[in-house]
């Protein structure tokens, strides 16, 4: 296989895109990791980063997660293959409760965050 | 329109004579709407240069001998409208990701030898005799697997996973797909025979779901499905003590 | 060369020659068997097979009916003691089939389901949604790879059968990769080539249907009987002439003339869509003759209509002629009524076998379309070839293994001789022959164009004569074929060569067969013998290979055991 395989057809290229969205992913969850880290050292001595860039590379990050998340969970209704009284589930029913999973998971942590952050 | 004409450029390799494949023009009569890519090879073999090679037999989507990449797309050329190229040339290839035997016939010992692997038949501890009658099976029961059941081995899907072409120990999607029609069949019970071939790291755990075996099967068969049910199923088997199904 | 050695060798690999082989295996598991197929085994004809199966499996059916059907559809040229062990065996291997994972379409309790069909009284017909052939073919082969016994010669063809003082000891075969020969010898071998369509222009078959067991068995000095009764489907595709299974007028489509009219009324009255197919066939063309056919830019042609039927049975029950008239006419058959007419489909002749498979040749076998044990007569009934395939194969496999147990080991020396002898035969001819200048593909085609004019659905002794001529003529310019491809390596112009031969033997048959049958009878229709002489022709057709073109013909006796032969209407 020649080195530039994945830019022969459009649908090898979108592969690739979805694929590289987890590398910048990783790189912002590190950068979390260190702020975390710097919080540790108590309220008075941490400055949060908030550079215009950085702002700028945390929203991009954001679309990637949401991107990776929507196609991951979409893929669920191929995957998942669940019967209900001998009945096959509709995958559709499937990436829907995926997605309401989502959403309730998104919640309870905003909520813990929020209210133990008060 | 008895004048048309369409340009067809074929693969020749005679690993006698030639160190790599080269492409070959013929230009050949368009005179029918419903001609098909097959068609144009069957006319350049007996009218304009027999010694071309390639494999053909039913011309109607079901043998699977005649998938080759045409403009670059995997397709059965039985099934490939000349209308819908020309009047661009149409560029003929073997299928990729496979080792060339001559012009455009590919070899597909490989996927001969992991149809084998996945034991593609009925596995039962124990065999009803035949005068005790069928399985009682309902169609819901059928439809179950019935997509799998429809590969016909053509290779497309091979031809298109680019991870079959970085690596070609991998499975593949038509062994894993029809690995998973024989488990997922209610009168088979040998999922755990299977199991060591698909849940292998060669296996289904090798592929990282590009979809595009899927968009290019001609019968609707969905092997990224099997992949990805199967990995979920393997998984499930290992987290939960006593599996999922037999 | 290689010299390889087998108990059983089964020559193609089909449904026909799977079951041989698998059975073969399970009568002796210390049989050792080859298969040698010039294809990979799923890509066999048996893959097109659309319709289903035929057995007397279901609650009020009976063997008798099925025998009697099978019996008055082959109008009484059929061998009854045949028909009779056939109908009794067909449940058992239909059963058999379901064991091994056939995905048989079902009736709500779970039980196997069948379909009306052509000219059988009852429903009769198993069915794989309209894939039947298609699940019966992968079935039995992904099955036949759990028997180490069984070893496989995928892409090698078989040029000649090595006979030994009247006893058929192997096969040379050309391995069409590397272009070497090989003998492989065998104390039996079962010859499953399947049919011959591609002698036709206008046939259902695929490209490898060109009646190369027929020819080896010919050509090794076996008859090859009734080789007149070749049978048109009525349901062709025109242009690709892709196959339109029975099936859908068995669940309920109309063949409709230009005035809209169901014009089966006039022929088959009591039958209508389900009368048998040589006679709906006729039907047609006399039809088109009359001027109720509708024009096309590939012929005349009827329509078959299926749009009363609905969306939700179609997609249930024919989703495969959907996906065909979508993709391959561009109509959608829920919406639209599909174009069809008269196609070449099967060949009730074939090599003379008996019951069990045995040719005149000692340790020679044959079974499937191209054999004839007598089962299928004058004309065969629509889903009585799939377990022919099953019934006849298993038969020939058990019986080769019967035979190879207690028979004398092959010896290598004359095979080698011959093994020779063949390679340098076919080298003269067409590797190193210089100076031709026909094509392989003209010869080929203007024979197919004679056998549709002469040889079609209604013949005439002028029409006969005249393909027996032009039959001469082609031989002659064959002699002076040019080759293009001097390659050794996946050689497809020999293979088409050697292919063409075999055709003009099997075509010459044919047609000296039908000019010799001066009645009318199942699918040979005579114009100028419209009716059915049972004084003088209530025989089989028997016809030897000579040096000429016309072979020597024989006729023999047909079995008859409790039906005697009356009028046949529907």
């Amino acid at each position: 296989m020649p080195a530039n395989w994945w830019t022969r057809s459009r649908r090898y290229f979108l592969y690739v895109v979805r694929e590289f969205t987890a590398l910048p992913l990783a790189l912002w969850l590190l950068w979390l990791l260190v702020e975390i880290k710097r919080a540790g050292d108590g309220p008075a001595r941490y400055s949060p980063h908030g550079s215009a860039a950085f702002v700028v590379f945390s929203v991009i990050v954001l679309l990637f997660a949401l991107y990776h998340s929507f196609t991951f969970l979409t893929l669920a209704g191929t995957i998942i293959h669940l019967r209900f009284i001998d009945r096959p589930v509709p995958a559709s029913l499937i990436v829907l409760s995926q997605f309401a999973l989502w959403a309730v998971a998104s919640g309870v942590i905003a909520f813990v965050l929020i209210w133990f952050g008060r | 329109m008895p004048d048309k004409k369409v340009t067809i450029q074929a693969t020749r390799f005679d690993p006698d004579r030639d160190e790599k494949p080269r492409l070959q023009s013929y230009e050949i009569p368009f005179s029918d709407e419903s001609m098909v890519v097959l068609d144009a090879l069957n006319y350049i073999k007996s009218h304009v240069d027999g010694s071309l090679s390639y494999r053909w037999s039913c011309r109607m989507g079901i043998c699977g001998s005649c998938g080759m990449m045409v403009n670059g797309t995997p397709k059965l050329t039985c099934n490939a409208f000349l209308r819908d190229y020309w009047p661009r040339p149409v560029v003929v290839e073997p299928l990729n990701n496979f080792p060339l035997i001559r012009d455009l016939v590919i070899d597909m010992d490989d996927f001969m030898h992991k149809l084998k692997s996945i034991k593609p038949w009925i596995i039962r501890k124990q065999e009803i005799p035949l005068g005790g009658g069928e399985h009682r099976q309902t169609n819901d029961q059928i439809d179950e697997f019935r997509q799998f059941s429809e590969c016909i081995n053509c290779m497309l899907c091979y031809a298109a996973c680019p991870v079959y072409g970085l690596n070609n120990e991998f499975l593949g999607p038509a062994a894993t797909a029809l690995a998973r029609r024989y488990n997922l069949d209610s009168r088979d019970q040998g999922l755990t025979q299977r199991l060591p071939v698909i849940a292998d790291t060669e296996g289904v755990w090798e592929c990282s779901f590009v979809g595009e075996c899927s968009v290019v099967c001609p019968k609707g068969v969905d092997p990224a499905k099997a992949i990805q049910q199967t990995k979920l199923d393997t998984t499930m088997r290992f987290v939960l003590p006593f599996g999922t199904r037999e | 060369m290689d010299f390889e050695s087998y108990d059983v060798l089964v020559v193609g690999g089909g449904l026909a020659g799977i079951r041989a082989a698998i059975a073969a295996v399970e009568a002796n598991p210390r049989v050792k068997v080859g298969m040698v197929s010039k294809v990979y085994p799923m890509r066999s004809h048996t893959v097109s097979a659309e319709g289903g199966a035929a057995a007397a499996l279901a609650p009020g059916d009976s063997y008798e009916t099925h025998a009697f059907d099978t019996i008055k559809g082959s109008d009484y040229l059929a061998d009854q003691d045949v028909v009779e062990a056939f109908v009794r065996e067909a449940p058992v291997e239909i059963i058999q089939m379901e064991h091994w994972g056939c995905p048989w379409s079902r009736n709500p309790d779970g039980t196997i389901a069948v379909r009306p069909f052509g000219g059988m009284t009852t429903w009769r017909t198993c069915y794989a949604a309209d894939k039947t052939g298609f699940h019966m073919l992968h079935t039995v082969f992904q099955t036949s790879l759990k028997y180490p016994q069984i070893t496989r010669h995928d892409e090698a063809f078989v040029t000649k059968l090595l006979v030994e003082d009247s006893r058929c000891v192997g096969v040379v075969a050309l391995d069409i990769r590397t272009g070497r020969f090989d003998a492989i010898t065998a104390k039996s071998v079962i010859l499953a080539t399947g049919g011959l369509g591609r002698v036709y222009a206008f046939t259902t078959n695929g490209n490898i249907c060109t009646g190369d067991g027929m020819a080896l068995a010919y050509r090794a000095g076996a008859g090859l009987r009734d080789m007149e009764m070749v049978q048109f489907h009525p349901t062709g595709l025109p242009f690709t002439g892709i196959l339109i299974t029975e099936a859908v007028r068995g669940e309920g489509g109309y063949l409709l003339n230009n005035q809209g009219e169901r014009f089966l009324k006039r022929y088959v009255p009591n039958k209508m869509e389900l009368g048998p197919r040589d006679i709906i066939s006729r039907a047609m063309v006399t039809e088109f003759e009359e001027g109720r056919g509708f024009e096309g830019p590939h012929g005349k042609y009827m329509h078959l209509d299926v749009r009363h039927l609905g969306e939700e049975m179609i997609d249930r029950k024919l989703p495969f002629m959907r996906e065909l008239g979508r993709e391959f006419v561009g109509i959608d058959i829920v919406k639209d009524p599909i174009p069809v007419r008269p196609v070449q489909h099967y060949m009730m002749g074939g090599v003379d076998a008996d019951i069990s498979g045995a040719t005149p040749i000692l340790g020679l076998y044959a079974a499937g379309e191209c054999a004839n044990v007598g089962l299928n007569g004058g004309n065969r009934l629509g889903s009585n070839s799939l377990p022919e395939c099953l019934v006849f194969g298993a038969a020939a496999g058990r019986a080769a293994a019967h035979y190879s147990a207690s028979a004398k080991p092959v010896t290598a020396n004359p095979v080698d001789a011959m093994l020779w002898d063949e390679a340098r035969r076919v080298e003269a001819a067409y590797l190193e022959k210089k100076g031709g200048d026909e094509r392989i593909g003209v010869i080929r085609e203007e024979m197919q164009k004679e056998m549709d004019a002469g040889a079609g659905v209604f013949r005439t002794r002028d029409g006969l004569s005249r393909l027996a001529r032009n039959l001469g003529g082609l031989r002659e310019r064959f002699e002076k074929v040019k080759i293009e491809d001097s390659s050794r390596t996946f050689n497809t112009e020999i293979m088409a060569a050697l292919e063409l031969d075999f055709m003009l033997e099997v075509a010459s048959a044919i047609t000296f067969s039908a000019l010799a049958r001066e009645e009318s009878r199942g699918a040979h229709a005579r114009l100028d013998f419209p009716e059915r002489d049972d004084k003088k022709f209530l025989k089989h057709t028997l016809a030897f290979h000579t040096n000429a073109l016309a072979p020597r013909l024989e006729y023999s006796d047909v079995t008859i055991t409790n039906f005697q032969p009356q009028a046949r209407t529907y």
